[in-house]
């Protein structure tokens, strides 16, 4: 037990700072339920980094993250955070993915004035974090919005709503009642991480509706898609933007033919955006493009932006920076101007499954 | 008819929770305790399936479960070694403790060399047969034969060979099997053999059926627990039974209220029943009032 | 030093979370792996009174108190159970909690959870020194109490329980109102931990207490010594701050991927090392009642 507590006071007083680099933090589920995504994440603003590097990096030095695991929990992300303003003592940190943990931290972040900014968290609750918390992922409000026209749009007079139970599914459906003018025959939630729909799926059956609207993620839509298949139940699919994911596609198979959904659009033909991709493919020849890759590659460019602007790398400079690097900031993702709550607006596109790969129009 | 098809999933989720409440049942029944590391057997087993179905081994996926089960079984009987027979004689829960390590440890080396990201197999069989508007998926069917062959398998080692015998002898009295000549370490290695068979090709029939995760364990592990006692601890039928109540309650609750409540059925449930049959349904009251 | 700050008002909420387990697993001898349901029990009931506009001080009170008569409630049924039994009734209960806060949305919002819960204020000043000075009251009071509970005839009847349930009855000890009794004064602690929690974290959903919550209050008193003052203190020191020491292990950044599953599985070996060599914990049990 000596030699663990040694260890451990060791590595308190070991961890300083290396000269030379300009450092930001960042929460990261790197562990536990959502680290699926957190790979994901890390990779993209691995390759914006490397890239605001090698165009010269911050006001000549390095850019350096610092990532913190987040275990994906909220006591997990609490610790990370003050880890990274307390003793790394960093101006910026980029925040978790998962509205709960996002949350959870973002009044710490308002308190001790630090830079927060988060690429995934949707839930609406965020707008009114505070001051120094921005985002560069549309808020749900808008998502929901966007499912509801999506409904109207295909003249679905009736669906079926279901979404999974967490804060993103919850956050969607609710901004999606509110929107949709049609009939909801039947709305339930369903767990997360199950591996068996079944009999939530038979209970869509029975009402047989033309559509329905499902809020879900990767693995549970990939499962529930396949499951209908198999029962020979297939409505037209509406889902949202956190299943898009070539994924979805390798889970379901041919069950995923046909499915439409939503997200947060930006221009696919851009410059930009082929830039990202074959970046990002030379960089991880092996891995997919991962989803919302592009808001946290954004996200890092735009901090570095932000970062050279500003007087001095104190969080409060490079708050004013960063609102104002921000005004007409063309990234990937489209304009990433921050309104006064630190919300980016958004369009809303379309992308379905169409011999096995995901069309966006 | 809607009805009777939930009643169809309940009963082949049923038998994936029993085919894992085996290797629980007959661990507990002999260690006495609740072997947390179980679901991690359950994930090294479909896992161990993609290890050996993808390069550089890139056998056919039917063949790669073969080896996989040799891989489970090496780990179950590693723990064994290492950890539970050393510690058989400690209280219960310190065996417990150890077993919530070694489910880290297992969890997170299989996160470390496969990534968090998900997989799956990749076959394309999704036919199901249409019984007049019941559906039921081959790989639902074929989860459900395994699932009672290999009971009847377990029943007859169980009651014709000589250390099925001392199995259930060392399961009603670990000294008493000791004094009367009983080998009890060939018997705790026979339990984990079981125990990781039966973990791993129900870890691949689930990962069949769905995806590949390396939480996919934990998640059946509570209910297939709940499965053991609610059939009574040690009672191998009585797995069977508790897994498939446990299954058809919770499908069928759906129809009622919410799925977000799904679980909730499975739990009241399991309280109801151990209040009014603490024992277990199949238990010997003898050893449920102890 | 923030960090250190919150570092020190996480472990004295383990250390009361941890004591209060203590209390029904290591005194007597009730495996309660639902704890964490109470621990939740207690959060939610103050942040939804402080939330509409009741004073933080009577919110924790409100917590104890609940969480202390759902307790009473779900032991009196089903303390008839034994051992696992009971164990596996109370996994299930926690379970049955945590669906109720995710389903019941006109009560607790479901999975977007409870933001903005007010902080502990006293005298205008709300920092994270007021509430670690907040936290460390209440702990330091409530291990009094525990102490109390352990060394007066009731904590000894519950140790004789533990060891010997006939031999309770024997002496004409009610063993279910013993039993019930812990149950009650454990969960109720559990609650005020769970409220401390909330009125700290200012956000709690659903999801933060899950089995994931149990385990590590579990490690915290199994590894700290079962049955002691002591143990579930230096218990919850301890997985707190190696967790946390853990992030500061000077690693390149090419492995951060990995990191986290390094740590998980170092986690793992500690556990069952420690098993092997000490599995009374750190600080082990003097036998009270064989010398009595």
């Amino acid at each position: 037990m000596k030699k663990i507590v040694c260890t451990v006071l060791l590595c308190l007083f070991a961890g300083t700072a290396v000269a030379g680099t300009v450092k930001i933090g960042a929460v990261q589920p790197l562990s536990g339920k959502i680290s699926v995504y957190g790979e994901g994440f890390q990779r993209a603003i691995n390759l914006a980094v490397e890239e605001v590097n090698n165009a010269g990096g911050i006001k000549g030095q390095d850019l350096e993250i610092v990532y913190e695991d987040n275990l994906s929990t909220a006591q997990g992300s609490v610790s990370a955070l003050q880890k990274l303003i307390s003793i790394e003592k960093l101006p910026v940190v980029i925040g978790p993915a998962a509205s709960s943990n996002f949350l959870a931290t973002c009044p710490i972040a308002e308190r001790e004035k630090t830079v927060f900014i988060g690429a995934e968290s949707a839930a609406s609750d965020i707008s009114t974090c505070g001051s120094y918390v921005f985002r560069v992922f549309p808020s749900d409000m808008l998502q929901g919005i966007g499912v509801a026209k999506l409904a109207e749009e295909l003249d679905y007079k009736e669906v079926a709503l279901t979404y999974i139970n967490n804060d993103w599914g919850v956050g969607l459906a609710n901004a999606f009642k509110e929107k949709y003018k049609g009939k909801i025959v039947e709305e339930f939630t369903y767990d997360e991480g199950k591996a068996d729909y079944r009999s939530e799926i038979l209970r869509l059956k029975k009402n047989n509706p033309a559509a329905v609207v499902n809020l879900t993620y990767i693995k549970e839509g990939g499962t529930m898609l396949k499951q209908a298949h198999e029962m020979k139940f297939n409505p037209q699919w509406l889902l949202g933007s956190a299943a898009k994911s070539p994924k979805l596609v390798e889970l379901a198979g041919e069950a995923a033919e046909g499915i439409i959904g939503t997200y947060p659009t930006f221009s696919k033909t851009s410059g930009l955006y082929e830039h990202y991709k074959t970046a990002f493919a030379k960089k991880y020849p092996d891995e997919k493009l991962p989803i919302f890759g592009e808001y946290n590659y954004d996200m890092i460019h735009l901090l570095a932006k932000a970062l050279n602007n500003a007087d001095a790398l104190t969080s409060d400079s490079i708050r004013a920076s960063l609102i104002s690097a921000s005004q007409g900031f063309e990234g990937v993702t489209g304009d990433l101007s921050f309104d006064e709550n630190g919300d980016v607006g958004a369009s809303y596109g379309r992308w379905s499954v169409k011999d096995g790969k995901i069309i966006e129009n | 008819m809607y009805y009777l098809q939930l009643f169809i999933n309940g009963i082949v989720a049923g038998g994936v929770y029993a085919l894992f409440a085996v290797g629980l049942t007959m661990v507990y029944s002999v260690f006495r305790f609740i072997n947390f590391a179980h679901g991690e057997l359950i994930a090294w087993g479909a896992y161990g399936v993609l290890l050996f179905a993808s390069p550089p081994f890139s056998l056919p996926l039917w063949l790669s479960v073969f080896p996989a089960i040799l891989l489970v079984i090496a780990i179950a009987l590693l723990q064994n070694h290492m950890v539970f027979a050393p510690l058989r004689n400690s209280q219960p829960v310190t065996l417990l403790i150890a077993s919530i390590g070694l489910s880290f440890l297992l969890r997170s080396g299989l996160q470390l060399y496969f990534g968090s990201d998900l997989h799956s197999y990749q076959t394309s069989f999704y036919e199901s047969i249409d019984l007049g508007g019941l559906m039921i998926s081959y790989v639902q069917l074929a989860m459900l034969c395994l699932s009672i062959l290999f009971f009847v398998i377990l029943h007859l080692l169980l009651s014709k060979t000589l250390t099925g015998k001392s199995m259930r002898a060392v399961s009603d009295s670990m000294e008493l099997a000791g004094i009367y000549g009983i080998p009890t370490r060939k018997v705790s290695v026979f339990v984990w053999i079981i125990s990781a068979v039966f973990a791993a090709s129900g870890g691949f029939l689930l990962a069949l059926d769905t995806s590949l995760d390396p939480m996919m364990g934990l998640t059946f592990m509570i209910k297939s627990f709940a499965a053991v006692l609610l059939g009574g601890v040690g009672n191998v039928w009585g797995a069977l039974l508790g897994g498939l109540c446990i299954g058809i309650i919770e499908n069928m609750g759906t129809a009622f209220i919410s799925p977000g409540y799904k679980d909730l059925t499975a739990f009241v449930l399991i309280i109801v029943i151990l209040l009014f049959r603490p024992q277990g349904i199949l238990g010997s009251t003898i050893r449920g009032v102890r | 030093m923030e960090y250190l700050l919150h570092i020190g008002i996480v472990c004295l909420i383990y250390i009361l979370f941890a004591s209060s387990l203590n209390l029904e697993l290591g005194c007597a001898g009730l495996y309660n792996f639902g704890h964490v349901g109470f621990f939740a029990i207690g959060s939610y009931t103050t942040a939804l009174l402080t939330l509409s506009g009741y004073s933080v001080w009577f919110g924790l009170l409100a917590a104890m108190l609940v969480a202390g008569l759902s307790g009473l409630i779900f032991s009196w049924p089903v303390l008839r159970l034994t051992g696992d039994y009971f164990g596996i009734a109370s996994l299930a209960f926690a379970e049955m909690v945590r669906l109720f806060l995710l389903n019941e949305r006109w009560l607790t919002r479901g999975p977007m959870g409870l933001p903005g819960i007010p902080r502990v204020e006293i005298l205008g000043y709300s920092g994270n020194t007021v509430t670690l000075l907040t936290a460390l009251v209440i702990t330091v009071v409530s291990l009094f109490c525990f102490k109390k509970i352990l060394t007066s005839p009731f904590g000894r009847t519950l140790k004789l329980i533990r060891e010997d349930e006939h031999v309770a009855r024997a002496f004409g000890k009610d063993v279910v109102s013993f039993k019930t009794r812990t149950m009650a004064i454990g969960s109720a602690f559990g609650g005020l931990a769970g409220g401390l929690w909330a009125h700290y974290l200012g956000y709690i959903s659903p999801n933060d207490f899950s089995l994931q919550l149990t385990v590590l209050v579990l490690l915290c008193v199994v590894l700290g010594g079962r049955g002691t003052l002591l143990g579930p203190i230096v218990g919850a020191v301890l997985v707190v701050s190696v967790g946390e020491g853990l992030r500061f292990l000077p690693l390149p950044a090419s492995m951060t991927a990995g990191v986290a599953h390094i740590q998980s599985m170092l986690f793992g070996l500690v556990l069952i090392l420690l098993m092997l060599r000490r599995p009374q914990g750190i600080i082990a049990e003097s036998h009270l009642i064989q010398e009595t």
